[in-house]
């Protein structure tokens, strides 16, 4: 059989099974050392008054408080350009060419912004298997702010810091044998080969600052839906500063690592990943209906069969999945919504705020507002209390789902759901 | 078994919505539609007394309930009946409300009320009948009642055939695959004709009529109210910023104006810098108190209530809802601006 000559991308695995600190970054046989001097200058700031490192691995007995974003380290080559472009690399269109990843390895950050709800990641014990950042070894990364300092420059000076630290780190395997070698195809427009296309619409948070994601490092918001390549998401054009809705919230690790992506090119023998389509999520009605409306003429251009549309935040954001579920249906488009339940705490609730009234095939990534006891840890990373229950944030504690960090994302990681009792 | 049957202020004979306020009591035996429900019951059953509470005060005075139930106990009450409520939001929340206090005091207890009655949440785990829509048909509204009382009173399990109604609870649970994986499956499941398949099933929303405008604002008294986590700076009460379980009340007397320091928004879901720069953009008092000099507004109510809209439940913003209106009608307030974020 020939290969298909399509553009595309070819992504260089390399697992991570070990994380340390050291003098200088290596990367040997699935061993990880950071060299902690570079990172630090990498994560050099005029808004940061101090940095600290710290490894968190798997089944270690440690809690992050207050997890901001997480990023998977890629790098398509010395230098960093390529990768995080708009902010490591320049903005211009990515996802051709190679890319090296560290698969099983996270650089994340961890302490106080303003409006980021404190989000909870166990590296054991029952809230583990529900984070996709509580199986991967994290570099987590602890600041303070410099003396009057915005916030706003805090939070910009994480951004940066992190994704030139995730860069940094990918190079260090440039040069090592790869564990996995994968051909990513590239959606090819009109084509008819029998097989149903299904495309994602992705909405993105877009409500202000800290609660905002950047698309080539610009917001989306105010714009009209634009669609992009599935590859360029693995490349880091959508990088998240949005840190709001602990469980619900979809970080950069999860945008580069997209598992609905995954899942349809898993599928790749039964249908075609035909497109991504990226939606701001407005704050008013008029501009979310305008958004969705918008959003189904360009997947029923695109010729979509179906599709699947996820969103971040809370209830106003079921809003901007429900309209473009009717929307797309009204287009003809089979559209299938991924959703959390917010059914209070016993969960005899009404499960969505606003539900759709054509669509109704929906995914539950479960309740929201059920509670879980985390057991007492040894160590805490990131805030040494949980303002949110005033306790010691090394405590027995129990706290709603909501509260678990990305254990409820509609990009749909998790394995997460509701049944009814019984 | 002795029953303390309850009824609202209407059905015990006080008073139509006049009495819509009248707190709670315990009268002597049956009362209204309880006189056809002891006689359905028998012999083996007696109403030994009435508990009554208007409809107002109960809606905004939970713990109205647990009052009643305590006074039934005293009484000698073995079993708490309520209703049936039809379709009446805040008499089906009140018998939601006596029904789970009494569950949780140990008492059996059973409620009815029509399956759309906005009350039917808040009965969280007390058993709740089936009644008809209006008062037309309490005749087979008692009938069914006293039915499921004599099974209760059994101790049998009451189900769906016996008009069992209420809301499920669904409970998380890990499932094989991700959700991702699951949305794929859907999708391909959708494209091969399945027209039903879904993980969730659409809730179904009571839809509210608007009341009619004010006649003449110029004499009608006016509250502030809203979500946008509105308190004094400090936030006394720790209103929630995100998941409000619960709203807070303040007084505005000798205010003219939500100033900068004094009052705050916690709210959640926006960047509340604007806000703080200037409370009144949250609670327009500052607009509020000029429209009430002019004499546009008969006058401003003394007091501002306030919740946090962010990731709050449709059931407990539909109760913050019913609580409000109570509140706000026992206090003879005619209008309501409630600012949203």
């Amino acid at each position: 059989m020939e290969a298909t000559a399509g553009a595309g991308l070819t992504r260089i695995v390399h697992e991570v099974r070990e994380l340390d600190l050291g003098e200088r970054t290596s990367y040997c046989a699935g061993r990880l050392t950071v060299g902690e001097e570079r990172a630090r200058e990498l994560l050099r700031d005029p808004a940061l008054s101090e940095v600290r490192l710290a490894c968190a691995a798997p089944g270690d007995s440690v809690r992050i408080v207050g997890v901001l974003d997480a990023i998977q380290p890629c790098s398509k080559g010395p230098g960093g350009g390529g990768v995080f472009p708009g902010l490591l690399g320049p903005a211009m269109p990515v996802g051709r060419g190679e890319t090296h990843v560290l698969r099983g390895a996270a650089v994340l950050a961890a302490g106080y912004l303003p409006r980021a709800q404190e989000a909870i990641i166990d590296m054991s014990g029952p809230a583990a298997p529900l984070s996709p950042l509580g199986a991967t070894h994290n570099l987590v990364v602890e600041f303070a702010p410099a003396e009057g300092a915005a916030w706003e420059d805090v939070e910009a000076a994480l951004r940066r810091g992190l994704v030139k630290v995730a860069a940094h780190l990918a190079e260090a395997a440039l040069d090592a044998e790869p564990d996995a070698v994968e051909e990513l195809s590239e959606p090819e427009p009109g084509i008819a080969n029998g097989k149903p296309r299904v495309g994602v619409v992705l909405n993105l948070q877009t409500q202000g600052k800290f609660k905002d994601v950047f698309v080539y490092g610009r917001s989306l918001s105010g714009g009209l839906p634009t669609v992009i390549a599935p590859g360029e998401l693995d490349d880091g054009a959508v990088v998240s500063g949005q840190y709001g809705h602990p469980a619900l919230k979809n970080p950069t690790y999860l945008q580069q690592t997209h598992p609905v992506v995954a899942a349809l090119r898993a599928r790749s023998d039964e249908l075609d990943l035909a497109a991504l389509v990226l939606c701001p999520e407005p704050v008013d009605q008029a501009n979310k209906e305008l958004v969705s409306a918008h959003a189904a003429r360009l997947c029923a251009e695109l010729k979509l069969d179906a599709a699947i549309v996820t969103k971040e935040g809370g209830g106003n954001a079921d809003a901007d999945v429900s309209l473009k579920l009717d929307r797309l249906e009204e287009e003809g488009i089979t559209a299938v919504g991924i959703l959390a339940e917010m059914a209070g705490r016993d969960g005899t609730g009404p499960p969505l705020v606003v539900p759709p009234t054509k669509a109704t095939a929906l995914v539950s990534t479960g309740n929201y507002d059920e509670r879980m006891t985390l057991p007492a840890v040894e160590h805490a990373l990131g805030r040494e209390r949980i303002a949110l229950l005033d306790q010691a944030s090394t405590d027995e504690v129990e706290l709603p789902v909501a509260a678990i960090y990305c254990a409820q994302s509609t990009l749909g990681w998790g394995r997460l759901t509701c049944a009814e009792t019984g | 078994m002795r029953i303390v049957h309850y009824v609202n202020q209407f059905f015990a004979g006080i008073g139509g919505e006049d009495a819509a306020g009248a707190g709670p009591e315990l009268r002597d035996g049956a009362l209204g539609p309880g006189r056809r429900l002891a006689a359905l019951l028998g012999d083996e059953h007696e109403i030994v007394a009435t508990a009554v509470c208007g409809d107002d005060h109960a809606a905004a005075h939970p713990e109205f309930a647990a009052e009643l139930v305590a006074a039934a106990r005293e009484r000698g009450a073995e079993m708490v009946v309520a209703g049936p409520a039809f379709t009446s939001g805040r008499y089906g929340l009140a018998c939601a409300r006596i029904a789970a206090a009494a569950g949780e005091g140990g008492l059996p207890a059973l409620a009815a009320m029509h399956p759309d009655n906005p009350g039917l949440g808040e009965a969280t785990g007390a058993c709740v009948v089936e009644s008809g829509a209006t008062s037309r048909r309490m005749r087979d509204s008692l009938d069914r009642l006293a039915a499921a009382t004599r099974k209760v009173a059994a101790g049998e399990e009451l189900s769906a055939q016996d008009g069992r109604i209420g809301p499920v609870a669904r409970t998380n649970r890990l499932a094989e695959k991700s959700a991702a994986e699951r949305a794929v499956a859907l999708v391909l499941t959708r494209l091969g004709g399945d027209r039903e398949a879904s993980e969730i099933p659409l809730p179904d929303f009571d839809s509210v009529t608007p009341a009619a405008p004010v006649a003449d604002p110029a004499e009608a008294v006016f509250a502030l109210v809203t979500e946008g986590g509105f308190v004094p700076a400090g936030n006394p009460d720790r209103l929630e910023s995100a998941r409000a379980s619960k709203w807070v009340r303040y007084s505005l007397d000798g205010l003219d104006s939500a100033e900068s320091g004094k009052f705050e928004s916690v709210h959640g879901g926006f960047s509340t810098q604007w806000a703080n720069a200037d409370p009144n953009r949250i609670l327009p008092l500052d607009v509020a108190r000029e429209l009430e000099r002019e004499g546009a507004i008969g006058g401003l109510h003394g007091e501002f209530l306030a919740t946090t809209g962010n990731g709050t439940t449709v059931a407990d913003a539909r109760r913050f809802g019913m609580e409000w209106a109570a509140e706000l009608r026992q206090q003879n307030i005619q209008a309501a601006i409630l600012t949203a974020t």
